[in-house]
């Protein structure tokens, strides 16, 4: 047997870190113009939307019914609505929304689809059969109809919303996963892993998913616009948000109906709405190209 | 072997080897036609295997691509339960017991993968495999404790402890290997099967991978099963060697047996495709080829199922007449097939 280490030595030998997948990842994706520019507008956007309405002087309900509509001005910089409320604040309380919607439902598919993916794909047989026929079932029922049914048995509330496009958008992601883990199953470190003595739980958790992360991580960059979308189809067809409050969607509803007489209220909206979903798209496709470890290492 | 109370199996003793298999069989079942209901068949990958493991002995296993060397060993550590057949490792029986007391016992033996660009978890830095591993054995080891054996461990191995916050992809496939020999050392086991280790290696790195293994089992008291195609290899490393064909054991003996006094003629026939160094002894080498290719485990031959590649015609009855796994010669064990194993034999038999 060699002979024992010293504590300090080790400390000193640990010094000598490797480059992670993460960190080459990082490096490759910071080389993509594209994708870095859209992840610092998105950002620019976010912020805009946070911190905007604490400083803007208006309010985002309150009307004015003597101004009406107005063109871009120096007082109200996107103009106003048909209502004399400020469109900037508005487009900025709509953004929290759309984001907050993006994002939730979007982690909500992302928990339950790689959880119910992995343990299929995992298990295998006819739990995987059976599991899997279940998503068929779920992806054969129409969303529209899913979400009015939802909304008449409990009431139209945004949380409800969350919970009817995770539900939806989870489906997709549940048989990337699947995929993802019945390929690596049959790979030899999850031999090992199980010839260790593993517990299962900790073959998915710490041998399987992290595995699949990449394609999980592109996929929900581009589920988060996919959710926008969706959010503003539901306000639009005046199944989600409800007035006085806004989000893009409604917003851009708005807009399109007084399309002809104050083109503002639909071009601002639908701007950032437009831009935001540039911007993920690109993220999630520079994300893929750097995730995916045959990339040439330069 | 027969003892007086009756043998448990027909090869070794599970009160005295480490492990001892008897009748193992592992069957796939391919299932039945969606529409007419026939069966797509079974393929019989190991099929009908005996076999012991002494403490301290490293027992190479040769064989054919697709004879079943891998099923088999998959089979040992209960990866994939057996058809039939019984499996004792330390005197217990791993086919009597159920899925969570097989996991309990899996820490005693460890398992040493073909290709190391596979076999490690690319997402998990060596520090964190080995620690993983350690605390299979160890679950209260923790900082830097835990490190330390680690770094022990990756020195055993021939690493730089330096190294171990590194990820698999930046080491090359000796070091990765030697890595995965480090993670199967972890749970201090007491067998390691080693499925075909230095095939996916370089031939300059093949063999420090054989002195280490060799060096290893010396010095921490482990047992090992070598599995192999490559036959030089084997002969280097092995102290008793297992010869399989289409999913039987056909000869188990000595290395120095079944290299210089092979018995049956298969095993005869992968002796005389060794390549000799020495050129003068090359060209005198006589080669036995054997005609065709193995039979598929589909639809194995009944019988001796070496006779459809045999030189020496089998008569009607080894066709049909599966032949005994006996002891013909002292601690040599051949499957008795009168025209597959050599006069000499017979002639000593009766004896």
């Amino acid at each position: 047997m060699p002979p024992p280490i010293s504590a300090a030595e080790i400390a000193d030998e640990a010094l000598v870190e490797g480059s992670s997948l993460w960190k080459d990842a990082w490096s490759r994706l910071r080389k993509n113009r594209l994708a870095v520019g859209s992840l610092f507008t998105f950002i620019f956007i976010v912020l805009f939307c946070i911190v905007g309405p604490w400083i803007s002087p208006w309010e985002a309900n309150t009307q004015d019914l003597f101004l009406g509509a107005t063109g871009p001005s120096a007082q109200h910089w996107f103009g106003t609505d048909t209502l004399g409320r400020d469109l900037m604040v508005r487009v900025m309380y709509g953004g929290r929304i759309s984001l907050l919607v993006g994002l939730v439902a979007t982690l909500v598919a992302l928990s339950i689809g790689v959880i119910y993916g992995a343990t299929a794909g995992y298990v295998g047989g006819r739990t995987d059969s059976a599991m899997m026929r279940f998503v068929d079932l779920l992806y054969a029922i129409p969303f529209t109809i899913f979400v009015i049914l939802l909304m008449v048995a409990f009431g139209r509330s945004l949380w409800l919303m969350f919970v009817a496009i995770g539900a939806v958008e989870w489906l997709s992601m549940a048989r990337i996963v699947r995929s993802g883990v019945i390929g690596l199953k049959k790979q030899e470190f999850v031999e090992a892993a199980v010839s260790l003595g593993y517990s299962h739980r900790r073959i998915i958790l710490r041998h399987l998913i992290p595995n699949v992360l990449g394609p999980v991580i592109v996929i929900a960059t581009l589920t988060v616009p996919a959710v926008m979308l969706l959010e503003a189809f539901l306000s639009f067809l005046g199944l989600g948000v409800q007035p006085p409050d806004a989000s893009w969607g409604v917003l851009i509803n708005e807009g399109q109906q007084n399309m002809e007489i104050y083109p503002w209220l639909l071009i601002w909206p639908a701007a950032f709405f437009a831009t935001t979903l540039f911007c993920l798209n690109f993220i999630g496709d520079g994300l893929r190209d750097a995730l995916d470890p045959k990339s040439a290492k330069d | 072997m027969s003892g007086a109370e009756g043998s448990l199996a027909v090869v070794g003793d599970p009160r005295e080897d480490l492990l001892v298999l008897d009748d193992v069989h592992t069957h796939f079942d391919l299932g039945r036609n969606f529409l007419s209901r026939e069966s797509k068949g079974v393929v019989k990958a190991v099929d009908g295997v005996s076999l012991a493991v002494k403490e301290g002995e490293i027992l190479g296993l040769v064989g054919e691509s697709g004879c079943g060397k891998s099923t088999l060993s998959r089979t040992i550590i209960q990866l994939i339960r057996p058809t039939s057949g019984r499996v004792w490792f330390k005197g217990h029986e791993l086919t009597a017991m159920n899925d969570a007391e097989v996991r309990r016992e899996r820490i005693d033996f460890q398992m040493i993968f073909q290709d190391p660009y596979a076999s490690l978890n690319p997402r998990m830095t060596v520090l964190d495999t080995l620690a993983e591993a350690v605390r299979t054995r160890h679950p209260d080891l923790k900082g830097d404790a835990l490190r330390r054996r680690v770094a022990e461990l990756l020195r055993t191995v021939g690493l730089n402890p330096a190294h171990m916050k590194r990820y698999p992809h930046e080491f090359s496939g000796g070091q990765r290997q030697r890595v995965a020999i480090a993670r199967a050392l972890a749970p201090e086991p007491k067998l390691i099967i080693a499925d075909e280790p230095v095939s996916a290696l370089d031939v300059s790195i093949q063999s420090q991978i054989l002195n280490l293994l060799k060096r290893l089992v010396r010095e921490l008291g482990l047992t090992m099963i070598f599995i192999s195609h490559d036959l030089s290899v084997v002969r280097y490393i092995s102290d008793r060697i297992a010869v399989m064909y289409l999913g039987r054991i056909i000869e188990l003996g000595s290395a120095e047996d079944i290299i210089d006094h092979p018995l049956h003629l298969y095993t005869k026939a992968l002796m005389s495709a060794i390549p000799e160094p020495n050129p003068r002894a090359e060209r005198a080498r006589e080669r036995i080829v054997l005609s065709g290719d193995p039979p598929s485990p589909l639809d194995p031959p009944s019988g001796c199922n070496f006779w459809p590649r045999s030189p020496v015609p089998h008569d009607d009855r080894m066709k049909q007449v599966e032949p005994p796994f006996e002891e013909v010669l002292p601690n040599h064990w051949v499957a008795a097939c009168p025209f597959c194993v050599s006069e000499r034999v017979k002639a000593v038999e009766p004896a």
